[in-house]
């Protein structure tokens, strides 16, 4: 009896494409790291506040959700940090666009289909791709794929890198494909996050150091100096607000899509899928060394390569999750308040 | 008549091959129990073994770890277990060793982070060589508490004191992580007991781990028990390995 497709992504496919050893700890193994990754919270939040924003264009609903994920800020240092920039940020993106020149078509759409032979034209009986976009929105009589971004800074680079976002083309394909509608291009919407600190103050001491110094320096034998004291969160918010005043925190890009792209990026996905199930059958998933510290960081399984796979690492630094989590939905309940 | 056996039965390890860490909090019995290894040799990195009868080694820096490794690798001596107690100093060594080769002050000196792989490497350079003596190498840290931030929430777990980057270290060299805990008991009677156990499976709440699959989830902190558990212990085999043989 022949075995369903296995479901894959494009975060397993361009894994597979940088490590293979890291696709067998995550896809095969099933591994992930035990402790989570705060960078990844704030986007996530962020995307989150950005569905409910234009599905129902309520700030004060957007306001309270951030309210509820960030429910352990009054103990918890990270979620008041988030809490405070990503309310800053959706009050601003709601003042930056009180009308849209789109039309929302679709918003967290998911789509699965079939992996095709470019040579043949026959589907792959080993795989499907799912995936999930943050929507689809009409321009005119044109449809785009909305993409939503967001970047610790925005330069020439930033933007410039977009059209190798290879992930959101071939999303667009399928798009195409799977619910018959005719993609131009992609829309990112992208949103800076402010990097500005809630000042801690000075304690004492670092106070009775840094007046010893300019009295030392005093012509008069005397100073003004004051003692610098924690920024309030009230006069954090206000700095957070200015700042996401600035209409450079926002920005839309529009890339138009190449057909050409579309056939050279299923090529490819053929060709990974071949390459997998040759990794598989002769469960070979080498190593590749070159990208352990992508992104100047260390890989999230590098303490497992590193002890080649110690059951004790294996067993304490990471938990069993299936993979493709982000395609399952959750159950409305756990976003919505229960009183 | 005999039966003869259809499956080759699993190598059993020596002890005295294998790289333990064994952590726990202060006074439980860590060095105690260490002490009773085969041939055991303590290369003692913080003061706490006067009231145990063991030979010992004081050091007080990097270099004279590295002095007494070579004495050891040099084999005129009739030791068979080397215990480094403390592996939380043994690695502060390491950082003062490499500060003053660098002629900085903090490792952060360096920048990007230099400074901390290169303590690292060096840390990691020396555990790895020991290990691969013909010698039982046990590992000595103390225990705390930290909070980790999972995907389900935040929570409390006790680890070895070692620095983060150090302690995954240790953790993906050593064959077994044996967290020294008490555990308390309630008797038929209602009276209340308290026992010292090592845990050696992995928890939410611990870290800890027997690669070789031979100890039960808990025991007492007794190296008599530990020893007669590990060598009685029998390890399943692998489906693979468990083929009878070919007719020749």
């Amino acid at each position: 009896m022949a075995t369903a497709p296995l479901l894959s992504t494009y975060s397993m496919w361009n894994l597979f494409r940088n490590c293979r050893k890291a696709v067998e700890w995550r896809y095969i193994e099933q591994l992930v790291p035990l402790l989570r990754d705060h960078n990844l919270h704030f986007g996530s939040l962020i995307h989150d506040c950005l569905e409910l924003w234009h599905g129902q264009r309520d700030i004060e609903l957007v306001l309270d959700r951030i309210d509820r994920l960030c429910s352990n800020r009054a103990q918890d240092e990270d979620q008041k940090r988030d809490w405070l920039n990503a309310t800053a940020m959706m009050r601003g993106y709601a003042e930056h666009y009180p009308t849209e020149e789109f039309e929302i078509v679709a918003l967290e759409k998911t789509f699965e289909g079939p992996i095709f032979n470019p040579a043949t034209g026959a589907a792959s009986r080993s795989f499907v791709l799912a995936g999930k976009i943050d929507g689809i929105v009409r321009i005119g009589g044109e449809y785009f794929v909305l993409e939503h971004k967001t970047a610790s800074q925005m330069d020439a680079d930033y933007l410039e890198k977009l059209w190798t976002d290879f992930q959101i083309t071939l999303y667009a394909h399928y798009i195409e494909q799977t619910l018959s509608i005719p993609i131009t291009g992609i829309l990112y919407n992208v949103l800076v996050k402010a990097r500005l600190q809630q000042s801690k103050g000075e304690t004492v001491e670092e106070f009775e150091l840094r007046r010893a110094e300019l009295l030392a320096k005093s012509k008069t034998g005397k100073t003004t100096a004051k003692r610098k004291l924690p920024e309030t969160d009230e006069d954090f918010q206000q700095r957070l607000a200015e700042k996401y005043a600035d209409p450079l925190m926002f920005h839309r890009e529009m890339l138009y899509l190449s057909r050409d792209r579309f056939e050279i990026l299923r090529s490819e996905l053929w060709e990974l899928t071949q390459a997998f199930l040759d990794a598989r059958r002769r469960g070979v998933f080498y190593q590749n060394t070159a990208f352990c510290f992508n992104y100047q960081r260390p890989c999230a399984y590098f303490a497992l390569c590193r002890s080649a796979g110690n059951p004790n690492v294996r067993d304490n630094f990471y938990q069993r999750v299936a993979p493709n989590e982000e395609l399952r939905a959750l159950p409305a309940t756990t976003t919505e308040p229960a009183f | 008549m005999p039966s003869l056996p259809t499956a080759k039965t699993a190598p059993k390890p020596n002890l005295a091959d294998l790289t333990v860490l064994a952590y726990g909090q202060t006074k439980i019995g860590k060095s105690d129990f260490c002490s009773h290894a085969e041939g055991a040799l303590f290369l003692a990195t913080e003061p706490g073994l006067n009231a145990l009868d063991v030979f010992q080694v004081p050091i007080q820096t990097w270099d004279e770890l590295l002095d007494a490794c070579a004495e050891i690798v040099a084999g005129q001596h009739p030791f068979k277990t080397v215990i480094i107690d403390t592996v939380d100093n043994a690695y502060k060594f390491c950082t003062d060793y490499i500060l003053k080769k660098f002629k900085i002050e903090h490792e952060s000196d360096l920048g990007y982070g230099k400074g901390y792989a290169i303590v690292n490497n060096e840390f990691q350079r020396v555990l790895t060589k020991l290990a691969f003596l013909p010698y039982g190498l046990f590992l000595v840290s103390h225990a705390k508490q930290i909070e980790v931030e999972t995907r389900t929430g935040k929570y409390t777990r006790i680890v070895p004191t070692l620095p983060d980057k150090a302690r995954k270290i240790v953790l993906g060299m050593v064959d077994m992580v044996l967290y020294c805990d008490l555990e308390n008991s309630v008797g038929q009677n209602g009276e209340k007991s308290t026992r010292r156990v090592i845990r050696t499976k992995p928890s939410p709440d611990y870290e800890a781990g027997d690669r070789t699959g031979r100890l039960p989830q808990t025991l007492d902190l007794d190296f008599a028990k530990f020893f007669q558990a590990f060598n009685t212990a029998v390890t399943p085999l692998k489906p693979q390995a468990a083929k009878a043989p070919a007719a020749k």
